[in-house]
């Protein structure tokens, strides 16, 4: 199931949720994730709900994901500096951390790499500045997406990808999306599925327990 | 010598109005420039072909159709206007394109004149499937939405 990790509708963008849906369907998406939205299907896209935590003090994300912990929805939380990402990805609870392109350089390093890996906490790669910026901005967030990928052909950390669209308009097809992770060494088969995480990461693969 | 070249039949997003072709070329060469350089650029020679009815036809030398896909994938505006280009098709000849767009169901819409939504006057188009455009009536601000007809009715 290709899902685009993150859209913003109305009010916070230009487009309906609905809009966004039939929009995704047709490009080639079965699913969308939006925050604050109740979950659902339209027109055979599923709506997938979740929060995003944007908070630089980890008690208060702490806090946060014990208040949306239990509702069953995707919990994402900004990316601040190095130990502020190490302690995010120890917690329980986070399925992943995005707005690695705007933190400094080293701040998700190999540590907080590893420890994406092992408690199965995925990476968002946000497409929205690659699409929408230019010049030495865009260049700075092709070379961070450059050492993310370095750092996940070590680690093999989950990725998600998302568009982050504010509109239809901003909404690019998976086939798209292949073409511009190409830019950043991102090859087919990590984008194909780096697309279908969000599935993996609702009904997450556990070991088979055995109930007496 | 005379060099291969390849045609992209791209879908524009919202398909009405129709943006200017010579507006179109320069977002489009502005786009390649951004991402890949002049040099690329000079290589890639990328040309605005046709532009009307919701499609584009541009056109590029042969190995570079894929750096000419991405670099649509760019492209957020025409002049002052947003835009969304997605490619459809590529082929080495514009006759085979001709075909394609000939094969793909026209763009259909309805105007409406007037409309309200959320104490707003807008003027409207309606698209098969439910979708819906709005234009917002105004000097100052324009404000476009793209709702669906469920939500006009639930508003």
């Amino acid at each position: 199931m290709d899902t685009d990790a993150c859209i913003h509708p109305y009010p916070a963008g230009n487009s309906s949720v609905r809009r966004m849906a039939i929009e995704a369907g047709a490009l080639g998406f079965s699913g969308i994730v939006v925050p604050g939205e109740m979950p659902g299907v339209y027109q055979g896209v599923h709506i997938i709900p979740a929060v995003l935590i944007r908070e630089n003090d980890i008690r208060k994300v702490t806090g946060q994901i014990r208040k949306h912990g239990a509702s069953g929805i995707l919990i994402f939380v900004d990316a601040g500096d190095t130990g502020f990402n190490r302690a995010v990805l120890a917690q329980t609870g986070v399925h992943g951390i995005r707005s690695i392109h705007r933190i400094p350089k080293n701040a998700f390093d190999h540590i907080s790499a590893r420890l994406a890996h092992e408690n199965g906490i995925a990476v968002e790669i946000d497409l929205y500045p690659l699409i929408h910026e230019r010049g030495v901005s865009r260049q700075r967030v092709l070379n961070r997406y450059n050492d993310l990928m370095k750092l996940h052909s070590r680690f093999q950390f989950p990725l998600i990808l998302s568009s982050n669209a504010c509109s239809v308009l901003d909404l690019r097809s998976p086939e798209e999306i292949r073409l511009l992770c190409s830019l950043f060494g991102m090859n087919k088969d990590d984008t194909n599925q780096a697309l279908r995480t969000i599935s993996t990461l609702l009904s997450p693969l556990e070991s088979v327990m055995v109930v007496p | 010598m005379r060099e291969k070249k390849r045609y992209l039949l791209v879908r524009i997003d919202p398909p009405f109005p129709d943006p200017d072709p010579k507006e179109l070329y320069f977002a489009v060469v502005e786009s390649v420039t951004s991402l890949f350089g002049d040099a690329e650029a000079a290589r890639m020679m990328p040309v605005v072909i046709t532009c009307g009815s919701g499609y584009a036809m541009i056109r590029c030398i042969r190995g570079y159709e894929e750096k000419a896909r991405i670099a649509i994938v760019t492209l957020t505006s025409v002049g002052e206007r947003r835009i969304a280009l997605h490619a459809v098709a590529t082929s080495g000849t514009l006759l085979a394109l001709r075909r394609k767009i000939s094969m793909l169901s026209l763009i259909s819409f309805e105007v409406v004149a007037s409309l309200r939504f959320r104490d707003r006057e807008y003027a409207a188009r309606r698209y098969p499937c439910q979708k819906v455009d709005l234009h917002e009536k105004g000097i100052k601000s324009q404000e476009l939405l793209f709702l669906t007809q469920d939500d006009l009715e639930e508003s």
